[in-house]
């Protein structure tokens, strides 16, 4: 898992004619968006992104629209030129690679799923999907079983004959994810995939493409608009806001401690349930007080990684605290009803 | 006022009609009120539009108003004149006066003849004089009766200019109403409250065109009386019915336009030749392919092909086409006409669709083309089929040269239309799976624009069509020379035998490419 994968560092994409002289004096002057925009007629689409994502993590970019997710996650496989800034994928520096290489990384190793599928729509699901492979020069023979292998994947064996518009919306999406693994990449990204379909389909795609990511284990980039989702999918999450990446953390960080007012707006709709752990809002057990008729040695005992629905269920089922212990059994903190309705109710103690 | 916001207060109204009328505030808050709270008339006069008309127009920089009744005044004015001052039936006195010369003249012819003896010469010259004397009668009579009608031609103008006042009085709020809607969305271009200086600008306009046309229409011979009006001073010779300029001026234009022609026809005669060389290699190649291959089996191969691409209904139809031209004697016209278009189409779309790709991915080149290609749209033919003579000759490479010229922009627009109609998510999808130009196109941009390009290519052969009749002008033949024919002798029944053979060669074309089309796309 440590091995890195993509690593973005200081990127800035500045839109406009004069982009060039307005990345020099930002980075001069350190001029705001507004001022950008009054001097020099340019839009600053992505400014200062740096993360690095390892091998193997889901990477959930989260932002409203107009936040600059889609732009930056397009400076990846390079659709879009960065006017400042470092992006390496799999070792390679994306920014100076030459036409023909450029072309083999987005053809070999670096696959992408659209919001609106962008299936071509003369080509049957399996020519679709073998497209990436025709690309590469591949023969039709492999081409062929490759589809298959893929739409086998995505569980939509037995369409391949069939034209994207005989699809429904769910499945031309599911083409498209095909499509994306057909030439096997160790990257995804996935620009808003599931955004235009309704919510029962989404959920449906959402977990297959949990258990397909989890069995594939590919470096994934995940764009969205909807933080249940990046909550439910992504291992790590980073907040966007007018081009700018304002937070980056775990799911439970992200909820537990938002870094200004723009995520804690955001994440106060959201369950804590199933993100905060016992260790988050537990007492130390050294600090612990017991109350009158209160005995740990008679509470039960849960490990620490043990979510808020959990704990729940098994404080309903006893008078005494909660004890929680560490990963090799020993007690590390108590958790009595008053901890955890705080907990519930503010997700730290 | 209501609290919901969705109410727009009778003082916010108030407020912004105040802001847009400038002077007299009051007033047009209140016709406007009226005006915007009835879905019938409005009956809202305005006094001041009634009186000073166009003027007021002007004034308020209401320019659509100010035409308007520019115009009607005017005509109102016109009659008014020619009931006051104007001669009525002078053009009828004049022809009396010009017969009565003429009459006068064949009267003496006649003595002239009886005197040399040619009996059956007077005689004719009397029996004309006869006539004309008949016909001067009927022009003295309508004469005085249009000298009569003075009176009411006057009852009709004042008549008329009461009633365009009445319409200015009413229709002035309607309209300022109208433009206040315009002004509310479009404050900076919309002009608010009265402007002296488009007032002015509106005076200058009415002199400027008043006077003169009234002067034009309410007098019998504008120019001779201008002339002496102004006789020192304009040197009497500027007539205010033509423009006065020399005859001479445009021949020496178009002189110099012959020299340029020649020129170039001189300069460049190896370039127009070896285009000529070039049309004609594609013309044989079809001739051979449809004329001098045997009727039988090109009439099989046809119907065969009409039946696998577009299905048995066209087959069908195709058929009865080719017998009516074979029984009516036009197999080989009608083959020398459908390689003439053939040619010309397939020039056109080798060198349509190319261009039509460029110019669907460069917009500069498209801003560059587009007043080219509208040029070739809508300059009639007759206009280039001259320059095309001069450089190329008469016959059929000419003809088809002239084919393509007209043919050639709607596969090329329709091509460019189909290029920049791939969604551009579409093609980012390509790109991002590693294709290069040459496979964006080939796999995705092309495949996408092929309904437009088929239907560019479908326009292009039947605009050919239309073409032939002209080319057959410049010596190319075939069907349309027959036509041509036919037009020259007015032989009617030529001409409709002709038309149809044409009309069945671009209906059994069309039916095929169509069919063909269509069943490739429902293959998909």
């Amino acid at each position: 898992m440590d091995e890195e994968v993509i690593r973005l560092e200081n990127v800035w994409k500045i839109f406009g004619d004069r982009a060039d002289e307005a990345m020099a004096a930002i980075k001069k002057d350190n001029l705001t968006k507004a001022e950008v925009l009054s001097q020099f007629q340019c839009v600053v689409g992505i400014a200062d992104c740096s993360f690095s994502v390892p091998r193997g993590e889901i990477f959930c970019i989260m932002g409203l629209s107009g936040s600059g997710k889609s732009t930056l996650v397009r400076h990846l496989n390079r659709l879009i030129e960065p006017t400042s800034g470092k992006i390496h994928v799999l070792g390679k520096d994306m920014i100076s690679l030459p036409a023909e290489e450029l072309r083999e990384m987005r053809a070999m190793h670096i696959g992408m799923v659209f919001q609106h599928m962008a299936l071509l729509p003369h080509r049957t699901v399996r020519d679709n999907v073998g497209f990436p492979l025709q690309v590469r020069g591949e023969p039709k023979s492999k081409r062929w079983a490759t589809s298959q292998h893929c739409l086998n994947l995505v569980n939509l064996d037995g369409y391949e004959d069939r034209f994207p518009r005989e699809l429904s919306g769910g499945m031309q999406q599911r083409v498209g994810l095909a499509r994306a693994l057909a030439s096997d990449p160790e990257v995804l990204l996935m620009d808003e995939p599931f955004s235009a379909l309704d919510p029962l389909i989404r959920r449906q795609l959402q977990d297959q493409f949990m258990a397909l990511s989890a069995e594939l284990q590919k470096t994934t980039i995940f764009i969205t608009h909807d933080l249940d989702e990046a909550i439910r999918i992504g291992n790590r999450i980073a907040i966007m806001k007018d081009g700018r990446i304002v937070q980056i953390g775990t799911p439970e960080d992200i909820v537990t401690n938002p870094t200004d007012d723009y995520v804690k707006d955001f994440v106060e709709g959201i369950s804590k349930l199933k993100l905060v752990f016992a260790h988050t809002i537990m007492e130390k057990i050294g600090k612990y007080k017991p109350a009158r008729g209160e005995a740990l040695s008679k509470s039960p005992r849960v490990p620490h990684d043990t979510d808020l629905d959990h704990l729940i269920d098994i404080s309903t089922e006893t008078t005494q605290p909660i004890v929680i212990t560490d990963d090799d059994g020993k007690d590390v903190g108590v958790i009595n009803k008053s901890t955890l309705l705080k907990g519930i109710k503010g997700g730290k103690a | 006022m209501t609290d919901t916001g969705l109410e727009l207060g009778a003082s916010d109204l108030d407020h912004s009609v105040g802001g847009f009328a400038k002077e007299n505030r009051d007033y047009y808050t209140g016709e406007f009120e009226k005006i915007q709270g009835t879905t019938g008339f409005p009956w809202s006069w305005n006094t001041m539009a009634a009186v000073v008309g166009p003027l007021w127009g002007a004034w308020r920089g209401a320019w659509g108003f100010f035409w308007t009744f520019l115009v009607l005044e005017l005509f109102a004015f016109v009659q008014l004149g020619r009931g006051l001052w104007g001669e009525l039936g002078a053009d009828q006195l004049a022809k009396v006066e010009r017969l009565t010369a003429n009459i006068a003249k064949r009267e003496q012819q006649a003595k002239e003849a009886v005197a040399a003896g040619d009996q059956a010469a007077a005689d004719g010259a009397l029996k004309i004089a006869e006539n004309l004397k008949k016909v001067v009668v009927s022009a003295q009579e309508a004469a005085d009766k249009a000298a009569g009608e003075a009176s009411t031609i006057l009852l009709i103008g004042i008549a008329l200019l009461i009633a365009v006042k009445v319409i200015e009085g009413f229709y002035a709020n309607i309209a300022y109403e109208k433009q206040y809607l315009g002004w509310r969305a479009n404050p900076d271009k919309v002009q608010a409250g009265p402007n002296t200086g488009s007032a002015i600008f509106g005076g200058i306009l009415l002199v400027a065109i008043w006077p003169l046309t009234l002067f034009r229409f309410t007098v019998t011979d504008p120019d001779k009386i201008l002339s002496s009006l102004t006789g020192g001073f304009l040197g009497g010779s500027v007539p205010i019915t033509e423009f006065p300029v020399k005859k001479e001026f445009y021949a020496s234009w178009a002189k110099k336009g012959d020299a340029g022609f020649d020129f170039l026809a001189n300069e460049f005669g190896t370039v127009f030749n070896g285009v000529t060389a070039t049309i004609r290699a594609v013309l044989d190649f079809l001739e051979i392919i449809l004329i001098q291959t045997p009727w039988p089996v090109v009439m099989v191969v046809i119907v065969v092909m009409a039946f696998r691409l577009a299905g048995p209904r066209v087959a069908v139809f195709t058929a009865a086409s080719l017998l009516y031209l074979s029984f009516m004697g036009l197999w080989e016209l009608s083959m020398i006409t459908v390689a003439l278009i053939g040619a010309g189409a397939a020039l056109c779309v080798i060198f349509g669709i190319p261009l039509g790709i460029w110019f669907g991915k460069s917009k500069r080149a498209y801003t560059f083309a587009e007043p080219v290609l509208d040029f070739m749209q809508t300059m009639p033919a007759f206009v280039y089929l001259i320059p095309i003579i001069a450089f190329f000759g008469t016959g059929k490479p000419p003809g088809v040269l002239a084919t393509i010229i007209f043919a050639m922009p709607p596969v090329i627009r329709l091509t460019a239309l189909g290029m920049r109609g791939v969604p551009e998510a579409t093609k980012e999808a390509a790109v991002a799976f590693g294709c290069s130009r040459w496979q964006l196109l080939m796999n995705v941009e092309l495949p996408l624009a092929m309904p437009s390009i088929m239907t560019g290519i479908n326009q292009t052969i039947l605009m050919s069509l239309s073409m032939v009749v002209i080319a057959s002008l410049i010596g190319a033949e075939g069907l349309g020379a027959l036509i041509l024919e036919a037009l020259q002798y007015a032989a009617k029944g030529q001409g409709l035998l002709g038309g149809l053979a044409i009309l069945f060669c671009a209906m059994v074309i069309d039916r095929i490419a169509q069919g063909m089309y269509r069943r490739k796309t429902e293959g998909q």
